[in-house]
Parts: C-alpha cells; sequence; structure tokens
C-alpha cells in the first residue's frame, strides 16, 4: 500500500473508499495547448494495422467475424487472448480478437436468434446449461400483463430491455487501481455484516444476496487477472498497472454482461495522476505515456456483443457505448481537464477515427480556451466526439459522475441505473382520438373512449383526452419497468459492475420519449391551422387534412416550442405518480439512438404532415428540414427543454457544413466553440457535432470504399457510416445540414 | 421595420458568428441578383423592439466579436430604423454590421448608422459609372462618395464583389477593382464571391425577366486564382 500510494496527498480517501477525494487531493490541471502530444509509436502503427485488418474481415463477413458457440460468456470462461505478441495492455473478451461470446443469461432466444443470423448454431453446452435455467426474459414474460403486451405488439413500448441486457452501469473501475480487489472485497464483506445487523427485512435480504454475489465475483475477477500474469489483490503502483487494473475491471464486465451499454466512466483525470507521477519521477516519457492510452483504446474498440437483427434496428452499427467522459469542472473551482484527457482524444488521430469509444466532453463555459479549441479541432476533422452541459450536470450529480450510453448521466460507483427505452408519444395522441384504439392494428389496447368528430379539430378538447391516455401510458409505462427490472436483478444482476459500487447505491429509473418533435408540431398544427381527421373503412382516423400554415418547433418560435416543454413537464409528472422498483429515481430522457426509424415505422399518419412510416425526428432534434430559421434558430428550440424534467439527457444532433462554420481552419474552430459556449449558456443538455457535406454521405453511401472509416455523430453515440443499413443512411442524409450556422 | 427574412450565419458576413436581418426594398437591379424577392419594399412592417427582442435571443452566441448584420436589399434604406433599433442592441452590448451596396444617398441618417455601425461590408458591384449604370441602374459617384465617408471616419470595411463569367472574370477587369480598393486604409478584406443560379427560381416565381439566364456557375477554380491575385495585390 505504501509504495503504491507513494507521493499522494490526502487521508480521507485512506480511510474509506472515496475515488473522488484521491482525484481532488492528487490531479494536476492543465491549462496548456495540444502541442505536447505525441504521435503513434512504430509499435502502436503495427498493431493498430493488425486491428484495421481484422475490422476489415468482420466487415467482409457481414458484421460478425467468429462467435464461440461453445461456452457461456464468463470471466473464467475463456484463455487468456491477445491481439498481438506487442499488447501492452492485456485482455480479451474470448481468445481471440472480435471472436465474440455467447451470453444467454438476459434471454435464452435472444442468444439462439443472434447465433443464427450470422450462421451460427448454440452449442450443447450452452444448450445443457440453461436447460433448467430461468433467464430475465422468461421471467418478465410470466409476470408481463395483457395490457403490457399489447403495448409492446403495438409499439407503443419500443426497445424495452425485456429480451436482452439492460446495461447502462458504470462499474467504477478506477477502484480497482486506487485500492486493489482485496481491499474491496474486505469493505463489500464488512458491508454485508452490517447488513445483517440492520434486521431481515425483504429489502435487505435482497441487498444481502447482491452483496454475497458480488464478492463472488470479486473473487473471480483477481482469478481473471492471474489468467493474465496480474495479481490485482493490491493496489497499482504505476500508470501502466493503473490502466491494467482498470480495464481489467471493465473486461471482467463485459465478459459478465452484453447490457446495452456498456461505458467506462471517467477515467482520465483519475489516470493522469499515475502518469504525472511516473514522469514526475523519470520512469515513463510522454511517448510511452501516449502509448499506454493508445493501446487501452484499441482494446476498447474490440469490444463485441452478439446482437439480434432486430436489435441492430433500434441500436445501429453494433454500438457497445464504451462512453468515455472528459473534462468538466471540479466543485472548487478548478478545471478537472488534464493532459490524459488531450491523449484520449488524440487517439482519434494516432487510431484514425471510430466510433468507439464514445468520448463524451463534459463542456463548462469555464473550460480552459486551448482545450476547447483542441476539442472543436477534433470534432471538425473527425465527426467522433459529442458534447453534454457540465454547467448543468455538475450542480445535479456532484463533480465525479459520468455518462452511461449517450446522455445518462450518473455519480460514479454512488448510482446505477434501470434502463427504459422509451414510449412512443406521437402514437399516443392518434390512441386519443380513436377512442383507445391502435391506429395501424386496429386493436382496443387503452382504456375504451370516444372516437374524435369528423370535424375540425379543437385544441383544448385534443389536450383533454390527450392528457387522460397520457397518464395511463404513464402509469403502464412505470409498471412494466418495475416487472422487467425485479427479473433483471433477479435473473441477471450485474454481480462485477455492481461489486464496484457503493453498497447502498442510489438508484435511477430512466424513462424516454420519443416523437418529440412530432407531437409538438401535430399539437401545434391542431392550435394554429385546421386539421380535420380522416377515417378509413374501420372508422379509425389514419390520416388528417391540414388547412393553413403553423408554427414549427426548431425555429425558436415561443407557440411551437411551449408545447414542446409542456409534453416534457406533463409526461415527467404523469410518471412520477407511480411508485418504482427499488424505490428509483424517475428520470426522462428524450433521446431515440436510431430507434426513430422504427418508431416511425410504427406509427400512422400524423397531423403535422408526417405520413404513415415515415421516421421521427432523432432525440429531441427538430424535424427534418422544418427548422428553417437556421442553426442557431434550431439550438435555441432545444435549449428550452428544462433539464430538470429530463434528467437523463436531452440528446440533439447537429450537423452543419464545413463552409457554413467558417472560411478557415482557425475561424470554423473559434466559431464551433463559440456556437457551443452559446448553447450550453442556455442550460442547454447535449450536443452531437458533424462537420461535414451531405453529398460526401451520399458519396460513401453509393461507394463505401471511398471512405471505410467514415464516422458521424447520430444520436449519443458515433457510428461507422458503412455499418448503418440503407433505410438508416437515408434518413440520416435526409436531417438538416446546416448550410447556414 | 420592413423585413424579409431573418437568418444565422458565420464568418462570411462578419466577425464571429453573425445573426443576419434581411431588409426589404432595394433600389439597384444587379442583372446577377439571385434575391430578387427582396427588391420591393413592401410587406409586413414589424415594430422595431420586435425586431430587436428577437436579435437578442441569439446574445449569447454573440462572444468573439459576434453580433448582427442588416442586409438586404439595401439595409440603409432604413436607416432611420437602423438608427432606432441600434439604442435597443446598445443597451444589449451587441454590435452591427452593415453589408450594403454603398448606392445609398449619403444623408444623415445613413451616415448616422455606418457611424453606429462595427463593421461595413460593402459590394464593390462594378468599377466605373458606364459598368454600374449598365448592370446594376445605380451610381458609382455614389458608391464611391459612400467609401470615401467610411474612410473618413475610419471605419472598418470588408469589400466584396460578384464574379461573374464573361463580364468581370478576368484580371484585367479585376486590376480596375483593386485600384479602387487601394485607396481605402481601413479596408481588411476583400472577398471574391461566385455567380450562381440558385436564384433562378425566383425569377421564375416572381415572373421577373432573367437577364443572366444562360449564364453558367462560375467555375471555382477560376474564382481562386483571381481571389489569390487580389490578395496579393492587396498583400494579404
Amino acid at each position: 500500500m505504501m509504495n503504491a500510494w507513494r507521493n499522494f496527498l490526502g487521508e480521507t480517501w485512506k480511510n474509506e473508499i472515496n475515488v473522488r477525494d484521491f482525484i481532488n487531493d492528487n490531479y494536476t490541471p492543465y491549462l496548456g495547448d495540444a502541442s505536447f502530444l505525441e504521435n503513434a509509436t512504430e509499435r502502436t502503427k503495427r498493431v493498430s494495422a493488425v486491428v484495421c485488418d481484422l475490422f476489415r474481415q468482420e466487415n467482409e463477413k457481414g458484421g460478425v467475424l467468429d462467435v464461440d458457440t461453445d461456452k457461456v460468456s464468463s470471466l473464467l470462461a475463456y484463455d487468456a487472448g491477445y491481439v498481438t505478441s506487442e499488447d501492452i495492455i492485456v485482455g480479451l473478451q474470448t481468445d481471440k480478437p472480435l471472436k465474440r461470446a455467447v451470453n444467454p443469461f438476459a434471454g435464452y432466444r435472444n442468444a439462439e436468434q443472434s447465433c443464427a443470423a450470422y450462421g451460427y448454431e448454440l452449442g450443447e453446452e450452452v444448450n445443457k446449461a440453461f436447460q433448467y435455467r430461468t433467464t430475465h426474459n422468461t421471467g418478465v414474460f410470466r409476470v408481463y400483463t395483457p395490457t403490457m403486451r399489447k403495448a409492446r405488439h403495438v409499439g407503443l413500448l419500443t426497445g424495452l430491455p425485456d429480451a436482452y441486457a439492460r446495461g447502462r452501469i458504470i462499474g467504477d473501475y478506477r477502484r480497482i487501481a486506487l485500492y486493489g480487489m482485496d481491499k474491496l472485497i474486505e469493505e463489500k464483506k464488512k458491508d454485508k455484516i452490517a447488513l445483517g445487523d440492520e434486521g431481515m427485512s425483504e429489502e435487505n435480504i435482497h441487498l444481502i444476496e447482491d452483496v454475497a454475489k458480488q464478492i463472488e465475483f470479486m473473487n473471480q475477477l483477481k482469478e481473471m487477472a492471474s489468467m493474465y500474469g496480474y495479481d490485482i489483490s493490491l493496489p497499482a503502483t504505476n500508470a501502466k498497472e493503473a490502466v491494467q487494473w482498470l480495464y481489467f475491471g471493465y473486461l471482467g464486465a463485459v465478459k459478465e454482461q452484453n447490457g446495452a451499454a456498456n461505458s467506462i466512466g471517467r477515467i482520465s483525470t483519475f489516470l493522469d495522476i499515475y502518469f504525472t507521477r511516473d514522469i514526475n519521477e523519470g520512469t515513463l516519457t510522454e511517448s510511452e505515456a501516449q502509448e499506454i492510452i493508445d493501446d487501452l483504446v484499441i482494446k476498447l474498440r474490440l469490444v463485441r456483443h452478439l446482437r439480434t437483427p432486430e436489435y441492430n434496428e433500434l441500436f445501429a452499427g453494433d454500438p457497445v457505448w464504451v462512453t468515455s467522459s472528459q473534462g468538466g469542472m471540479s466543485l472548487d473551482g478548478r478545471t478537472l481537464v488534464t493532459k490524459t484527457d488531450f491523449r484520449v482524444l488524440q487517439t482519434l488521430y494516432n487510431l484514425g477515427p471510430n466510433a468507439e469509444p464514445n468520448i463524451t466532453v463534459l463542456w463548462s463555459e469555464d473550460l480552459p480556451k486551448p482545450f476547447k479549441d483542441f476539442c472543436a479541432k477534433v470534432s471538425i476533422d473527425t465527426d467522433s466526439i459529442q458534447y453534454e452541459n457540465d454547467d448543468v450536470m455538475r450542480p445535479r450529480y456532484g463533480d465525479d459522475y459520468a455518462i452511461a450510453c449517450c446522455v445518462s448521466a450518473m455519480k460514479v460507483g454512488k448510482q446505477m441505473q434501470f434502463f427504459g427505452a422509451r414510449c412512443n408519444l406521437p402514437k399516443v395522441l392518434l390512441m386519443s382520438l380513436n377512442g383507445g384504439k391502435d391506429e395501424i392494428y386496429g386493436e382496443q389496447v387503452g382504456p375504451v373512449g370516444e372516437t374524435c368528430k369528423n370535424d375540425v379539430l379543437k385544441y383544448d378538447d385534443v389536450i383533454e383526452t390527450f392528457k387522460k391516455y397520457c397518464s395511463w401510458m404513464a402509469k403502464l409505462y412505470v409498471e412494466t419497468m418495475n416487472v422487467i427490472h425485479y427479473m433483471h436483478d433477479k435473473y441477471a444482476y450485474e454481480r462485477l459492475m455492481m461489486s464496484l459500487h457503493d453498497t447502498k447505491v442510489g438508484r435511477l429509473m430512466a424513462f424516454g420519449i420519443s416523437g418529440l418533435s412530432v407531437l409538438t408540431d401535430s399539437l401545434s398544427a391542431i392550435k394554429y391551422a385546421k386539421v380535420t381527421p380522416v377515417f378509413d373503412e374501420r372508422g379509425l382516423v389514419t390520416d388528417f387534412s391540414v388547412e393553413g400554415e403553423f408554427p414549427k418547433y426548431g425555429n425558436d418560435d415561443d407557440r411551437a416550442d411551449e408545447i414542446a416543454q409542456w409534453i416534457v413537464e406533463y409526461f415527467y409528472n404523469e410518471l412520477c405518480k407511480t411508485p418504482t422498483y427499488r424505490n428509483a429515481v424517475h428520470t426522462l430522457s428524450i433521446l431515440t439512438i436510431t430507434s426513430n426509424v422504427v418508431y416511425g415505422k410504427k406509427t400512422g399518419s400524423t397531423p403535422d404532415g408526417r405520413k404513415k412510416g415515415e421516421p421521427f425526428a432523432p432525440g429531441a432534434n427538430p424535424m427534418h428540414g422544418r427548422d428553417k430559421e437556421g442553426g442557431l434558430a434550431s439550438l435555441n428550440s432545444v435549449a428550452k427543454l428544462d433539464y430538470d424534467c429530463c434528467r437523463d439527457g436531452i440528446s440533439n444532433t447537429f450537423s452543419i457544413v464545413p463552409e457554413a462554420l467558417g472560411e478557415d481552419d482557425e475561424s470554423r474552430i473559434e466559431n464551433l466553440v463559440t456556437v457551443l459556449d452559446g448553447y450550453f449558456a442556455q442550460d442547454a443538455h447535449h450536443l452531437n457535432v458533424n462537420v461535414l457535406n451531405r453529398q460526401k454521405l451520399i458519396d460513401a453511401m453509393n461507394d463505401p470504399n471511398l471512405y471505410p472509416n467514415l464516422t458521424i455523430r447520430v444520436s449519443g453515440y458515433a457510428v461507422n457510416f458503412n455499418k448503418l443499413t440503407r433505410d438508416k443512411q437515408e434518413e440520416v442524409i435526409k436531417r438538416t445540414f446546416h448550410e447556414k450556422v | 421595420m420592413r423585413i424579409h427574412s431573418f437568418e444565422s450565419a458565420a464568418a462570411v458576413d462578419g466577425d464571429g458568428v453573425r445573426y443576419c436581418v434581411f431588409l426589404r426594398g432595394c433600389p439597384l437591379r444587379c442583372v446577377y441578383c439571385h434575391n430578387p424577392d427582396t427588391w420591393e419594399s413592401g410587406g409586413d412592417d414589424i415594430s422595431v423592439e420586435t425586431v430587436a427582442k428577437k436579435i437578442a435571443r441569439y446574445k449569447p452566441y454573440f462572444k468573439n466579436g459576434g453580433g448582427v448584420t442588416f442586409s438586404g436589399g439595401e439595409p440603409l434604406l432604413q436607416s432611420k430604423e437602423i438608427n432606432e433599433i441600434s439604442q435597443h442592441l446598445k443597451k444589449e452590448e451587441i454590435g452591427y454590421a452593415l453589408d450594403t451596396s454603398g448606392c445609398v444617398e449619403l444623408t444623415d441618417d445613413v451616415k448616422k448608422a455606418i457611424e453606429g455601425a462595427d463593421l461595413v461590408i460593402c459590394d464593390l458591384k462594378f468599377w466605373d459609372e458606364e459598368s454600374y449604370k449598365k448592370y446594376t441602374n445605380g451610381s458609382f459617384e455614389r458608391v464611391k462618395a459612400f467609401l470615401d465617408h467610411c474612410e473618413k471616419i475610419k471605419k472598418r470595411l470588408w469589400l466584396r464583389t460578384v464574379i461573374v463569367p464573361n463580364i468581370n472574370d478576368n484580371v484585367d477587369v479585376l486590376n480596375k477593382y483593386i485600384d479602387i480598393a487601394k485607396s481605402y486604409t481601413t479596408l481588411e478584406k476583400y472577398k471574391l464571391l461566385p455567380f450562381h443560379t440558385m436564384g433562378f427560381e425566383k425569377y421564375e416565381r416572381l415572373a421577373i425577366k432573367n437577364p443572366l439566364l444562360t449564364t453558367k456557375p462560375m467555375e471555382s477554380e477560376k474564382l481562386s486564382n483571381l481571389q489569390t491575385h487580389i490578395n496579393k495585390q492587396l498583400e494579404r
């Protein structure tokens, strides 16, 4: 311990598990520019070439290079695997790079279908292991009510983690490096005994069993590391070990779990303390420091899970969301930006652009200007990073939170999330006009009500009915989520990830809305134009005739934007009325990932003029082509949404052509920084930035070989454009590319 | 104020990030105009307060010298209103740029509007009285007087010229522009813009005869050669 902690300051973190205080007591803020950074070493170039070739082979084989169908994924199931004999940071999910593991804990059928989709069959061993085992998916469907099934079937609720693992939990992998596993296990054992002393309520029994499972997996993690020749019982003694210890924690987590998002957390400032110490002691050079970070990022880019085609529809491009949070400010006013934040961004040059890790810059007005400039430069050059507003999150989550997945903030090691996909609100509007019937299937899904009259729709009447169905929907949504997460805890509990959390963890239950802009514009049309429903032969409203103009969300026009503000506030408050499983705090996101296409497919024509089956806009984006007053007006509209109603994030994807940002590189960087500052100064939450021309995407769609590594931000994450299906590519191309800022 | 439209923009229309207000009405009829829909001065009259409020929404983006740009049409036809709105903008600490043809009478209101601007961007459309008459229906003497006034009060100046194939797309003609530009000491930037055909459908829609219907868009390589020439001559 003494040697590992040499020259580290502070006492509090030594007496309790407290990474945040360790960081605050020991880090060195960096206020300079990017000129200190080093390029890839010859070794990195060699390894990177091997990895690029593997990516190419994977692509050529239709997206999956290989599957190990004979084993059930776990920490100890596979022999040690390496990319090359030159690996600096070691460890792979299976024995070979890009060979995918089978993980049926969340759903056996799901695992079977995933294999089948790529021409594989589950092995006899796996079959046997799960013959008498209940999966999460089985548990959920035992309990689902007929209404829950119907809501899911017609697409009111889509993408729920009821057949796949929930993800969005971030283990505090830094703890392993700072304390070593033995100390962490010891603390968990103490917690377990203390809980027993608190009395055996159902709640406590549940938690005690959780901790017992955690300890079992903490021991397995030690064993996994020893397969690679490392003993992680004790703290890391230098930077390379710190990165390796931390990565072992992450690796164990992705061997155990295949949840939708496996984020790495907020590691740069922490690791920088080790890099700085080694450099000061003369045992590490800048080039070697960069090489270690480059090698870690290579490993993170190799993480894969086996998915079904249906899953890929919702979350296109095979994302893992190895979200890495950079920058931000400390509560004491110092910046948390360190040289290692620059080093992580530098990987996009040293290794080339890539969708992973999902680099997320926690933006504050007070970030050092050279860091802002470097981020803007990287955005313009690579379209690979996103921005989230530290100035709105820090007051609510402190200064040691991280982003899971796309936009979900949580305190690292202190909060976890029950992920809940999203609810299709435009469909709820159509249902309210149809007396509770689904506009596509014609089935009665919601409570029986009156179908609207064959006359111009009156805004107040529409709102009154809509509110009733919204309340019904909100209650059903919370209850469905309660079932899902009860079963996930029971049958697919994240033992390792949760072992790297405080035992008495804070829980967030993350709900979501899809189709915000469609619903806003639909209600605006009803309010400001004349909308008459059109009935089909079943007597259902399936279309609308619209006479006159109406204000549209995305033009900084309060008449439309106030409707959007009202929707999120109303729906959020309705959700809060129904209690949650394990007393989780209700949160809401306006985020669709790429499922805006699927949601659109499942939704009839809407009063805003969108036709049946057409995609929604992603996240909180204004509808494609309707934000006509320029980029800033569009940003201003989204900035009006209240983060306190949407604590799970408000996703906005912004694409602009380079010429509109400025005449040369210098002014483009300057102007992008100004736009980000201006947007976030209005308490906006999130921005994906793409600086590119539409034509480039059209060319890439027609000939994928033109730009094999073309990476773009879609909705809270980045994808390799070539990994998107044609319909998703077309939808991305249709989005607004601002030709004026 | 009689306004055609609002739009946010960057770099080319002034320093930093800009918010552009396109005012209606123009005394010129340039053959290559891509906004014939801004010629007439009719349409709704929006109060100065309303416009100022709308502009103020973009204040968060006006760091680093950004601000509002009054464009058109010819913004200085509404110099009185610009001077009024200028009072509101001053309170909000928002600066403005003028994007003008300079082809206006130098009234007291116009002088005041120039005085209040952070930057004047002037379209130097042609090079003498005859060419102005032929292609714009305007007067070179006016533009000259306007620019001389800017020089007199040391106003920051950018010049712009639209390069149209077969009219002014050669070095000999360009040198005439350069001779004019050389006499202005506050000139910071001289930017050439390519003639394009994106405004053609507006002529059709408005049933206005398009004098350059058969002219092709300016080639970008040729334009960039001319820009290099101008930069060299003006030593930038």
